[in-house]
């Protein structure tokens, strides 16, 4: 096995025992980068010479004593979301092309602190305004999307590019990627990580996380970038637990949700088997099964947009008047929308998120967490508009995608996306789990509990 | 439900929206904003009686 093929807590461990240098890893992940992101294109910017520096030093540290922990040496993607100090954060947008940050996000200061190197900035969807991620592809096949808007982190940690890419989820923007590319994503809780210094998209749906290899590596990223943070308004006073500390505990006697409504609706048949076979699985490992309804089905969509059209649009408000013809068309028609919306309507959706907030406490009062399809259809082709499922409905591709991931959005729960298996043509599907507010060591559990039981997440992309 | 826009109505609502758009542009904008729309009109049936919005102003300087 090639270093660039590690997760992080092999690589940790090597490092640790000083079995493999940091340069070496870092200079694997280049390598790789090299080999195959003329295919994918999942980065927008490679710091090669900045990222081998910070490995030479790493390299030193480690070998002068101060050891800083499990992500010391790591070589990973930022999401072109994120400020890195130095380096442009274009958003993938020509309306940012100059903009050049002055400071560290809170995410990107934290990762640095424990260590981790950064390898270059992987491409979003336009400002994260969308699930397709056109600039990029997905390693298992070459013509087929990767999903966003962290579309650039799926592919660049499933093809090995780097060991752990951050995104940004407001719509299912972790999530789906790491669905279609098989890769872990996890979407803390709302307020559990802060978003400072990443490029908003809607700031109430907001959230940010890793994409990495497998639940342990998630767990471990979570440790760094969790907490409080006087800059994100939103975050939580709470305290921050070892998130890999329970996570070999085992599921026996928990409960999870299986919706009978909502999830399963319209859905590709390979989808909903590879996931009700990981039902049956996580039920052999003692967790009680029940039907649970999920509330204000009919409602998601439309709350997930009303409330993202018109905060985008205040976002780029401003933008959008000085240089609206560098946005794509696409993006562009949506913050044009939301200059119409009536600050009724979008008051109308926040005062219905708060009985959907409560509709779900109810839901929640005997299961511990609620296991269903990432997403209803595996990649879609380049250019397909698309998907029509046995029930004869015909769906948008960007629409099937953002109704699955909706809910935990609109919800702040905690949501994490593990393989579960692949369709008939060799692409990735995801098993989603959500948890209760502030409660990813269960989400984590269930999931490393599952992954730990099937090798799917230890497949990789031949490339 | 709320009653269709002319295209003079809707050029006002571009124009107090402070929005300078081509021809071409005006058509792209008129159909997100009837997609937006007929998303939130969907909403106007959920009963909220006294429910606050799910949003909180928090006072502290900390």
């Amino acid at each position: 096995m090639k270093p660039y093929q590690l997760t992080i807590a092999d690589a940790a461990g090597k490092i640790r025992a000083r079995e493999l240098s940091p340069v070496e890893l870092v200079q694997s992940a280049l390598d790789r980068i090299e080999a195959v992101d003329g295919k994918l294109h999942a980065f927008v910017l490679v710091t090669g010479e900045r990222a081998l520096e910070a490995a030479q030093l790493a390299e030193k540290e480690i070998a002068d004593g101060r050891y800083r922990g499990p992500l010391h040496g790591i070589p990973i993607g930022i999401k072109d979301l994120y400020d890195v100090a130095g380096l442009p954060t274009t958003s993938s947008s020509q309306v940012r092309q100059d903009f050049l940050a002055a400071q560290d996000s809170a995410c990107v200061s934290r990762l640095t602190d424990a260590g981790a190197i950064i390898v270059g900035k992987t491409h979003t969807h336009e400002f994260a305004y969308g699930v397709i991620t056109p600039t990029t592809r997905n390693p298992w096949k070459i013509d087929h999307i990767p999903g966003g808007s962290s579309g650039g982190s799926g592919a660049a940690v499933a093809s090995g590019e780097c060991l752990m890419g951050m995104g940004s989820d407001t719509g299912g923007s972790i999530r789906v990627p790491a669905s279609l590319c098989g890769t872990v994503g996890l979407k803390p809780t709302y307020g559990r990580v802060s978003r400072h210094g990443v490029t908003s998209l809607c700031w109430s749906l907001d959230h940010v996380g890793p994409l990495t290899r497998d639940v342990r590596d998630a767990a471990m990223v979570l440790n760094a970038i969790a907490g409080f943070d006087p800059r994100d308004d939103a975050t939580a006073r709470l305290p921050v637990p070892d998130y890999t500390e329970a996570l070999d505990e085992g599921v026996r006697g928990r409960t999870v949700g299986v919706p009978s409504n909502f999830f399963f609706d319209d859905i590709d048949p390979a989808v909903e088997e590879a996931v009700r076979t990981a039902v049956e699985q996580l039920e052999s490992q003692g967790v009680s099964v029940r039907e649970v309804q999920i509330p204000y089905a009919d409602q998601m969509l439309a709350l997930e947009y009303g409330l993202v059209v018109p905060e985008a649009t205040s976002y780029h408000q401003a933008m959008l008047r000085e240089r609206g013809e560098h946005y794509t068309d696409e993006v562009r028609t949506f913050l044009e929308a939301g200059e119409l919306v009536l600050a009724t309507s979008y008051l109308r959706v926040l005062r219905i998120r708060t009985l959907v907030k409560r509709a779900f406490r109810e839901m929640f009062e005997d299961i511990d967490a609620i296991v269903c399809p990432t997403v209803p259809a595996t990649a879609a082709r380049v250019g397909q508009e698309s998907f029509t499922f046995p029930s004869g409905a015909q769906t948008s591709v960007t629409e099937a995608y953002v109704r699955h991931s909706a809910p935990a959005n609109l919800t702040g729960l905690p949501a994490l996306t593990v393989p579960c298996g692949f369709d008939a043509t060799g692409l990735p599907v995801g098993l989603q789990i959500i948890g209760r507010p502030f409660d990813e060591p269960t989400v984590l559990r269930l999931g490393h509990a599952y992954e730990s039981a099937t090798d799917w997440s230890s497949r990789r992309p031949d490339l | 439900m709320r009653p269709p826009l002319g295209d003079d109505a809707f050029d006002q609502l571009l124009t107090y929206a402070r929005l300078d758009l081509t021809a071409e542009r005006k058509q792209g904008a008129a159909g997100g904003f009837a997609a937006v729309l007929a998303l939130l009109d969907s909403l106007e049936s959920v009963e909220l009686g006294e429910t606050p919005p799910a949003t909180a102003f928090d006072a502290s300087w900390e």
